[in-house]
């Protein structure tokens, strides 16, 4: 299969600062594509490199084996681009906005059916300046779908989004990866590329420091997780700790804690419990995710940004 | 629908619906006709040689709906919606440049003709003004002031860089241009070195041209403000076309 986008050894500066540092990747066909990293790592530079908005220093871009600086327009018939900033001319309403969008593609979208999949269908007729942050955001993503793209590029996109608006964009996000399309994604919420990606590129200083799907990375980091059960009796807990990965287990009243590895870890404790025939209730994981994924590679919590 | 319609489309309706802008580029004209009619009539006065006043100045208002659309709204509109990332979106498709800005002209110059058109109908008919020239001739004129100071309007907006710039800048060169044409205050009353000063001004060579060919005159006659207009669309198109950006 060809990749929907090929970074080789891309570089982009501004001043002093080397915004992207040498970065390589490929993103397949298909896939939900993540780009995570605190704000300053590059990600929006480097995404705009790649949409044919920025132009890069040094490197090769190729979007379905083109580059976007040299055969603009046919890339932009293709793909899809959300903006981390953007603004709408004023003075027109939401149909009228998705209407002279669609204009500008040889070959657009009905938009009418996404207005209700992304909560909008009693928007089309309010002015864009009127609109919530959240309900704006709504139309970015609209637009950005507005040409059936074959590669859709959203930035920061569930910026502004209350949770519930933020679970109803991921299902119209999986339902385009699930209509054959690529996305290709940045974010700094963590909880998105952990729920979202089928790919994970963490940036720092403008560089890849990892690259996998999410249970990979965090695997790859070897960090425990922490199992708490409620159960009725007392198990015998050396069953427990032959359980393949568990490092330490304990019951405190009717409480059992169990700590250890793996990406298997909590299935294979249930198991075992299950074997033995134990009444469990109020189960609870806390597992490493992609913060400490980016605290083990980079020696820095992600919320601090570039500031250390 | 295709791109350039679709764009004339919402510019017109975005006009149309800012008050402002409404009032600015369409209606402003018009009123202005409607009370210098109303305050000095159209009575036979000997100073515009036995012509009334509205016969001597009517056509001159053309061009302070011109020098305004062309040096304030357009360039505050453009340069607004640059700074807001609102043409920055339009970048992120395969729209071409040309065919916006193509669009955003039309609208533009289609919007004033008419407001110069209603205030001439109403210079007319309410108020017995009366050209000894051709009023196509008239219009064709008014059209290539338009499209001149419009022009400007794109130069300037691609070089200024930010919209409390653009007003700041298009007042200090509107009124003074406004007060050099002869459209507010007639050039004859200033002293003879203002007048001279005032020659340079291509607003002033525009209202030359109109009120020439209001009261009969030819175009050769006026070839001096025709160039004048020719080489002012000429640069300032040139300049846009050069410095025009997105963001």
């Amino acid at each position: 299969m060809t990749a929907a986008v090929r970074c080789t050894d891309v570089t982009k500066s501004y001043r002093d600062l080397r915004a992207v540092d040498g970065i390589s990747f490929e993103v397949r066909q298909g896939e939900i594509f993540g780009i995570v990293g605190p704000n300053g790592a590059g990600k929006t530079t480097l995404l705009e490199c790649i949409e044919g908005l920025r132009t890069r220093d040094t490197g090769v871009i190729e979007v379905f084996g083109m580059d976007p600086e040299r055969q603009t327009r046919e890339v932009r018939e293709r793909t899809g681009v959300q903006l981390q900033s953007a603004a709408l001319p004023t003075h027109i309403t939401v149909a009228e906005t998705l209407d002279l969008f669609a204009s500008f593609y040889a070959a657009p979208a009905d938009w009418r059916p996404l207005l209700p999949r992304l909560g909008l269908e009693d928007k089309r007729n309010t002015y864009v300046d009127k609109l919530s942050g959240g309900q704006r955001q709504r139309v970015f993503i609209a637009l950005a779908l507005i040409n059936n793209p074959e590669l859709v590029f959203l930035d920061e996109l569930t910026t502004g989004l209350d949770p519930q608006s933020r679970l109803a964009i991921w299902d119209v996000i999986r339902e385009i990866r699930d209509g054959g399309a690529t996305v290709v994604l940045t974010t700094h919420f963590m909880e998105e590329a952990e729920r979202l990606c089928d790919r994970v590129a963490i940036i720092d200083h403008g560089r890849v420091v990892a690259l996998d799907t999410v249970p990979a990375l965090i695997g790859s980091i070897a960090a425990e997780s922490r199992i708490t059960i409620t159960v009725a009796g007392t198990p015998p807990l050396d069953r427990l700790r032959a359980v393949a990965g568990v490092v330490h287990a304990e019951q405190t009243g009717d409480q059992i804690t169990v700590r250890g590895t793996g990406a298997r870890l909590a299935q294979d404790v249930i198991g075992a419990l299950a074997e033995l025939d134990v009444p469990m209730r109020d189960l609870r994981t806390e597992q490493a995710t992609l913060e400490d994924v980016f605290l083990a590679l980079t020696g820095r919590e992600m919320r601090e940004g570039t500031s250390a | 629908m295709n791109a350039f319609s679709t764009i004339a489309t919402v510019q017109a309706k975005r006009t149309l619906r800012d008050p402002a802008a409404t009032f600015f580029m369409l209606a402003f004209a018009p009123m202005f006709a409607v009370a210098m009619g109303l305050i000095f009539g159209n009575d036979p006065l000997p100073e515009f040689g036995n012509r009334g006043y509205l016969d001597a100045n009517l056509v001159s208002f053309a061009a302070i709906i011109v020098v305004i659309s062309g040096l304030i709204v357009t360039p505050v509109d453009i340069i607004t919606q640059r700074e807001s990332g609102a043409l920055r979106r339009f970048r992120a498709t395969p729209l071409r440049p040309v065919v916006y800005i193509a669009a955003d002209v039309v609208v533009r110059f289609v919007i004033s003709l008419v407001s110069i058109a209603l205030m001439i109908a109403i210079g007319t008919l309410a108020f017995g003004a009366r050209p000894e020239g051709n009023l196509v001739g008239v219009l064709l004129a008014a059209a290539l002031g338009i499209l001149a100071f419009l022009a400007v309007g794109y130069a300037l907006s691609a070089v200024i860089p930010s919209q409390g710039v653009a007003l700041a800048l298009g007042n200090v060169l509107v009124y003074p241009l406004i007060f050099l044409s002869g459209a507010a205050v007639p050039l004859s009353v200033l002293p003879d070195g203002v007048r001279r000063v005032a020659q340079f001004s291509p607003l002033t060579q525009m209202v030359q041209l109109l009120q020439g060919l209001w009261a009969g005159e030819t175009w050769s006659e006026h070839w001096v403000p025709l160039v004048v207009l020719l080489g002012v669309l000429a640069v300032a198109t040139a300049a846009a076309a050069r410095f025009f950006r997105w963001e």
